[in-house]
């Protein structure tokens, strides 16, 4: 087979207000596996998006090996043999592996459908990707790394030259990830050119060959993987940032207000402990996976747990839900605002109120006034931009609506505030705001746990950080005097 | 100056708009009493009015829970049932306690206490096992629905259980008060139990955490209310509505019979449709679910003055059900 070669020539890409991409040049050849990673906004998904169709660079071109690509559609894309499989699995539960692999396709004759034919390509191309799974089975019978392999068998039935794999094993678990790679190599052997999007680098060394790093819309370079080790990626991924830090004036106190004691929930997080003080912003440090978005929904009581408790002033919490949560202090925003946060359909001020429901009413019956006050209270303070406090919270920017949430809670007179990706999809001067309310409230001895992707951002906000990895809490660190790639690489070892 | 009142024109304008859309079926209903004042003989006379919130009431009183259930994004279908087996129940009572020489008036209310306990008892399971195991409420209710059904036929030997009821109770159906040309005593109880939805779903926490539930169960969840607990008060209220329902219906005709209510699940579902709220959860008004109640029962009345062929009449209100939901959805992308 001859060699293929995707490349681009000074590719731009410009959204209001930002470059997402600044003249990349760079060239994948076919059996390899090409890594490209970067930290968030670094304009990896851009390059993907260009890749397959769903953009148009705003200069510069693209070839696979002399021709020309010009993409008006995804479909373009696929037509050149360029597919993609993004993180959102696109596959139905509840048709067999051959009818997921070739829906909208599958073979017929005299006008029905060739089952006979189906199942046997799908078991040829399964085979090409050496792995067992029955053509004939339901796909809500597998694991989740099958349905990953049943994508990129669906993927490579197409024929692909080029295959773009966005964040393959963000769902797995570790145990998966293997079989997983098996499969991509596997793919990469029948000389496609595989593009491997992540942020997983302790995985790299297992699967890719090259690695390319992006940063703030720049290609930093690319290297050899076998040449290379984990931190000099990391500091081309980061760079020399300088980071802000939280006014000095926030005191920690010396009174513990919560202390999480031996939480586990099977499959997630096991034995959690630590201690969080009055007044004192305590971040959550771990890679996509690590456990921390279940930890904060277990000790919230959205998700049951299997072990442990949470004390808070000394009174114990086991088994407990968010009913119990509220009434304790604790608030949590969660990590999706729009389906978990809000409700969306209903007014500002409603959305302003619910959590605070039952101290806005007088007993069971409801005081429109002091519903107002309340409302118009964390509007006023969290300087959130509304047409008027009846109009839906659908009506709101992200930033404002992410204002709400927390609104929402500060209206409970919370002890204790649980911010899971408080910043995800808002824009820099709100995620600023979101910072500015979280140190206000620390100043009035509100203690905050803080969740985040971005570590900067816990290194510019927090008091003190733990590092979660794997569902467990492996270090605590002082942010002081601690840069970026220190942090990742503590989120990121491998033990 | 001129860009201001200019800018005031749109903007009422569009106010104006969403203002009709939000009160449509209040202006068809002006239309359709102008309209039928003028065509149909006999149709704004006061015993004729009071007769249509006589035979309206019975399923009226039931579309009121079914709006804070379908707002809580539920629905119950067993209602029907509950109605048959309720009139089935408190005759079966009457029947049977008095020949062991207990009073008739206590017998009967010993009846009616257990209806109510099995419209709690029904509400609760429907609204904990749909909480629990996320199962459709639609299939949960279909299955109460077979259930009670079929209880009521069994209890009642599948035969009307007649002239049991002491007088008071028969009442509760045909009474009227203030003499022959008087209010109906099923449309005061409609009265009454329209003003007490209204105030839970408009003025209470219960009532905020309903539309709560059915805008988003997962948020309403995540800020502390007690998602379980409201499905199920809205199970059992509308359940305990069925079986006053029941009372007025069994004491109209003063029998209990199981297959009275047989049925009407769909016409209460679209009484509340007509009124404005949403299937999908989180939207709807009590007073949109009285309009549609009158509206209903003033279409069918009309009809009959104009000796429309009751067949005829099944058209007409399909065509009715079809624009109030097809306006609902415009409404909704009016607002978005």
């Amino acid at each position: 087979m001859s060699a293929l070669k995707i490349r681009t020539v000074d590719i731009t890409k410009d959204y209001p207000g930002t470059r997402a991409l600044d003249a990349i040049t760079l060239s994948f050849e076919s059996g390899q596996v090409h890594a490209v990673v970067g930290k968030n906004g670094s304009g990896k998904s851009t390059l993907v998006k260009i890749f397959a169709g769903a953009t148009k660079p705003t200069h510069g071109d693209f070839y696979l090996n002399d021709e020309k690509l010009n993409f008006n559609s995804t479909s373009d894309a696929y037509d050149k043999g360029i597919v993609t499989v993004y993180q959102e699995m696109s596959l139905v539960p509840g048709l067999s592996v051959a009818e997921n692999i070739f829906l909208g396709r599958l073979p017929k004759r005299n006008n029905a459908i060739d089952w006979k034919k189906t199942y046997q390509m799908a078991g040829e191309l399964l085979k090409k990707m050496k792995v067992d799974i029955d053509p004939r089975e339901k796909l809500s019978r597998l694991s989740m790394w099958q349905w990953q392999v049943v994508e990129i068998t669906k993927a490579l039935s197409f024929n692909p030259k080029v295959i773009l794999l966005d964040e393959p094993t963000s769902a797995l678990a570790q145990n998966e990830v293997q079989n997983l790679f098996e499969a991509i190599r596997a793919l990469k052997n029948q000389g496609v050119i595989v593009i491997y999007i992540s942020h997983k680098l302790q995985e790299l060394p297992q699967i890719a060959d090259t690695v390319t790093v992006l940063r703030d819309g720049k290609l930093i370079g690319t290297v050899l993987m076998k040449e290379v080790e984990h931190k000099d990626i990391i500091g081309m991924m980061f760079g020399d940032v300088t980071v802000q830090n939280r006014p000095k004036d926030i005191k920690v106190r010396d009174e513990v207000i919560m202390e999480v004691k031996g939480l586990s929930r099977k499959g997630w997080f096991q034995d959690i402990n630590f201690k969080l003080y009055r007044g004192e912003i305590l971040g959550i440090a771990g890679m996509l996976g690590s456990g921390r978005t279940e930890l904060l929904r277990g000790i919230f009581g959205a998700d049951p747990v299997d072990n442990g408790e949470v004390l808070i002033e000394g009174k114990t919490y086991k088994n407990t839900n968010p009913v119990k949560m509220v009434k304790a202090g604790v608030g949590l925003t969660p990590e999706n605002r729009k389906t978990e946060g809000l409700i969306l359909i209903h007014s500002i001020r409603d959305n302003l109120c619910y959590a605070s429901m039952n101290i806005t009413a007088d007993g069971w019956v409801e005081n429109k006034h002091k519903r107002n006050t309340f409302a118009e209270k964390q509007v006023r303070e969290l300087e959130i931009k509304i047409p008027a406090l009846d109009a839906p919270c659908s009506s709101l920017s992200g930033g404002n609506q992410q204002k709400v949430v927390v609104g929402n809670w500060l209206n409970t007179g919370p002890k204790i505030m649980l911010y899971d990706e408080p910043s995800r999809g808002v824009d820099v001067n709100a995620k600023q705001q979101v910072f500015e309310i979280m140190w206000t409230e620390a100043r009035k001895g509100i203690s905050t746990v803080f969740v985040s992707t971005e570590l900067e951002e816990l290194l510019e906000v927090c008091h003190r950080i733990l590092i979660m990895r794997d569902g467990k809490i492996v270090d605590e660190v002082n942010p002081d005097g601690l840069n970026t790639s220190e942090l990742y690489e503590l989120c990121m070892r491998g033990d | 100056m001129k860009t201001v009142a200019a800018n005031r024109l749109t903007f009422d304008r569009k106010k104006v708009t969403i203002f009709l859309l939000d009160h449509i079926i209040e202006v068809c209903l002006v239309i359709l009493i102008i309209g039928l004042a003028f065509g149909a003989n006999g149709f704004l006379t006061w015993s004729n009015w009071m007769n249509i919130f006589r035979s309206n009431s019975l399923k009226g009183v039931i579309a009121f829970g079914m709006t804070m259930v379908i707002i809580a994004g539920l629905i119950d279908l067993s209602i029907g049932s509950t109605v048959g087996l309720a009139g089935v129940i408190v005759a079966l009572s009457c029947r049977d306690l008095t020949a062991q020489g207990l009073d008739l008036n206590t017998a009967c209310l010993i009846g009616m206490g257990l209806s109510i306990l099995l419209a709690i008892t029904v509400g609760w399971i429907q609204g904990f096992f749909q909480h629990k195991t996320g199962m459709p409420a639609f299939i949960v209710s279909l299955a109460s629905l077979y259930a009670l059904f079929g209880l009521a036929a069994i209890l009642s030997g599948g035969y009307p259980i007649a002239n049991q009821f002491p007088d008071w109770f028969n009442q509760l159906g045909m009474g009227r008060v203030g003499g022959q040309a008087g209010i109906p005593i099923p449309a005061i109880i409609l009265a009454v139990s329209f003003l007490i939805v209204l105030f839970i779903m408009g003025y209470t926490t219960t009532g905020r955490a309903t539309y709560a539930v059915g805008g988003n169960p997962e948020s309403a969840r995540l800020s502390g209310i007690n998602v379980g607990g409201t499905k199920i008060f809205v199970f059992i209220s509308v359940q305990i509505l069925a079986v006053i329902s029941g009372f007025m219906t069994s004491g109209q005709v003063m029998a209990g019979t199981y297959s009275f209510g047989k049925g009407w699940e769909l016409d209460v579902i679209a009484a509340v449709v007509v009124g404005g709220t949403s299937f999908t959860g989180g939207v709807g008004t009590v007073w949109g679910t009285l309009i549609g109640v009158i509206f209903m029962g003033v279409m069918t009345n009309g009809m009959t003055l104009l000796n429309f062929d009751i067949y005829v009449q099944y058209i007409v209100k399909a065509v009715i059900v079809f624009l109030a939901v097809l306006l609902s959805s415009y409404r909704a992308q009016v607002k978005a």
